[in-house]
């Protein structure tokens, strides 16, 4: 299972990949790999202003619902379009073509509190 | 499938598993003052007594012959065939499979009915059933907040009186505003934050709608507004044009292959668009394949929406379905077929409206309707009182009397003809109004 380094983590199993600043959000391999096999991705609206620790998206598997918790505060840019018909992108690429949402960060500073990789390993 | 009481020995496992005494231990918590000491049940009868005491009782029933009262309740006729396949001991049963799988044959039959329910309505997706079309409705109410994050829903005069109290109970407890208008300021009412459009079609007074025009509008003033069509008596889809066809996004009714029977039990039916499938409370049922082999199997998919695993963050605090009434309705519909429904639906209309008419040209009759009706109507009456006593005395179930739920239409009754009228009860009925003046 992989841990990225150059991403930031929260205990509630989202990534975060901060780019200027736009945070991309998706959730841990750990995440899918509990889910199982993902059937439907829940999107947010581009525009919804989502604050930290609201329910950005609902990652739904055929036994469970996990919810994609903001991980900073801000108005959403994008959302990952594609998993609307493919939604086991989120399985196959976690980190990469499996991202779901993108906020512009309204307070980066927010983005300092989370977690490195070790230390979101070490709450698994 | 039995379903096994735990034995004395079970339940000693269980207990010891968890570590608790006594079932009573685990009622710890509730304070002592809120506990039932002693209920008041008498005695256990023996089967004798239990007959005697049952058929007495329902001797107090007044049976009539022939019925002139709809107002969100119909009669119908039900093929034989209907009771013969739901008494069958597989079916049996008011509720819905819990270990759901196990239990394939009644699985197919909610499939079936789910299949059957979206053709008639032209309607993507229709689940297991709900409890009633009041309930139904005020989950479509709900849905609408939750595909649109907006608090408010409009609701169009005209909807039964009970189920506009259902929908005001739901929202109330989910903070959603509902404001009830006229049709005509329905344009006047609409923004982009307005989750939902309630329209009954045809409504409680009996009266079709014109749903693709009340669709346009929505679609013209706002960006996702949701529109909501209940119905009473699904029969008229018949002939009616289907919800799928005018652009309805939620769709609830009730009825079909039900006896009335003071009103219930019933069945809910809901059915959406595919786009909202995923917002729908309740059960639904899919047909699957095996990963390796060719056989079918039903299974109960979409559930991870549902309060068992959702808890709180559920849809809907509904996890089952109708499971008797649902399939009622499904051996009904499957019994008329396509021309019987048409032929049911089309005699409705036609004796509705030879009474409609004929009731017309008594003096002082009016009708109050200025909109096309399928099997009810509104009628303004010389002398209502008189009109119902009279109904009684010839063994006929009366039509409502408005007053009942709108206080101030003393003189106007609600008639409802289905096909089950016959023309001797009719002319008896057009009688009894000739002289109750």
């Amino acid at each position: 299972m992989e841990f990225p380094n150059d991403l930031k983590y929260q205990a509630t199993h989202e990534w975060v990949k901060i780019e200027g600043d736009i945070a991309i959000v998706g959730i841990s391999d750990h995440a899918q790999d509990q889910l199982g096999e993902i059937v439907f991705v829940e999107l947010p609206s581009v525009g919804d202003s989502l604050e930290k620790g609201a329910v950005g998206a609902n990652v739904e598997s055929s036994k469970a619902v996990g919810e994609v918790v903001a991980p900073v505060s801000g108005e959403v840019t994008e959302v990952n379009e594609k998993l609307e018909d493919e939604p086991e992108i989120v399985n196959s690429s976690p980190y990469g073509d499996g991202w779901i949402f993108k906020i512009k960060m309204s307070n980066p500073s927010e983005a300092d509190s989370l977690l490195d990789a070790a230390g979101y390993q070490a709450t698994l | 499938m039995d379903f096994v009481p735990h034995d004395e020995e079970t339940i000693k496992n269980m207990l010891e598993k968890i570590g608790v005494e006594n079932i009573d231990s685990l009622y710890v918590d509730i304070p002592n003052n809120l506990k039932i000491k002693d209920l008041n049940i008498p005695e256990g009868l023996t089967e004798a007594d239990l007959l005697k005491k049952l058929t007495e009782l329902s001797e107090k029933n007044k049976i009539y012959t022939s019925a002139f009262l709809g107002a969100g309740s119909y009669y119908h006729y039900i093929p034989s065939l209907v009771d013969f396949v739901i008494s069958q001991s597989q079916f049996f049963t008011a509720y819905t499979p819990y270990q759901a799988e196990v239990s394939q044959g009644m699985l197919q039959s909610i499939y079936e009915y789910q299949s059957a329910i979206s053709r008639i309505t032209e309607m993507d997706v229709t689940n297991a059933s709900m409890y009633d079309c009041a309930s139904a409705l005020a989950e479509a109410a709900t849905m609408a907040f939750f595909i649109t994050k907006k608090r408010k829903v409009l609701l169009i005069e005209g909807i039964h009186p009970e189920y506009v109290e259902t929908v005001q109970t739901y929202c109330w407890g989910r903070n959603i505003e509902t404001k009830i208008i006229s049709l005509d300021d329905l344009e006047n009412n609409l923004n982009d934050e307005i989750a939902g459009v309630l329209i009954q079609s045809p409504n409680f007074f009996g009266e079709i709608e014109n749903i693709s025009h009340v669709a346009k509008i929505i679609r013209s003033k706002t960006k996702k507004c949701i529109l909501i069509q209940a119905m009473s008596d699904p029969t008229c889809l018949g002939k009616l044009t289907p919800p799928g066809k005018n652009d309805v996004d939620i769709f609830v009714s009730e009825g079909m292959g039900n006896k009335p029977s003071f009103g219930g039990p019933n069945l809910g039916i809901l059915s959406v668009k595919e786009k909202y499938m995923r917002k729908m409370p309740g059960r639904l049922i899919g047909l699957t394949k095996e990963i390796n082999g060719d056989k079918e199997g039903y299974i109960l998919t979409l559930q991870a929406r549902e309060q068992h695993i959702r808890r709180e963050k559920a849809l809907s605090n509904i996890c089952s379905n109708q499971a008797l009434s649902m399939v009622a309705a499904l051996i009904y519909l499957v019994s008329l077929g396509k021309t019987g429904l048409k032929e049911v639906a089309i005699q409705n209309f036609q004796k509705a409206h030879h009474v409609k008419k004929a009731l017309s040209q008594i003096s002082s009759y009016s009708i109050i309707n200025n909109k096309p009706t399928y099997n009810e109507f509104v009628v303004k009456c010389p002398n209502v009182d008189k009109l119902i006593k009279k109904c009684k005395e010839n063994d006929i179930l009366p039509p409502l009397r408005l007053s009942n739920y709108f206080p101030n239409r003393k003189d106007e009754i609600l008639v409802c003809v289905t096909e089950l009228n016959s023309d001797e009860s009719i002319k008896k009925f057009l009688q009894i109004a000739k002289e109750a003046i």
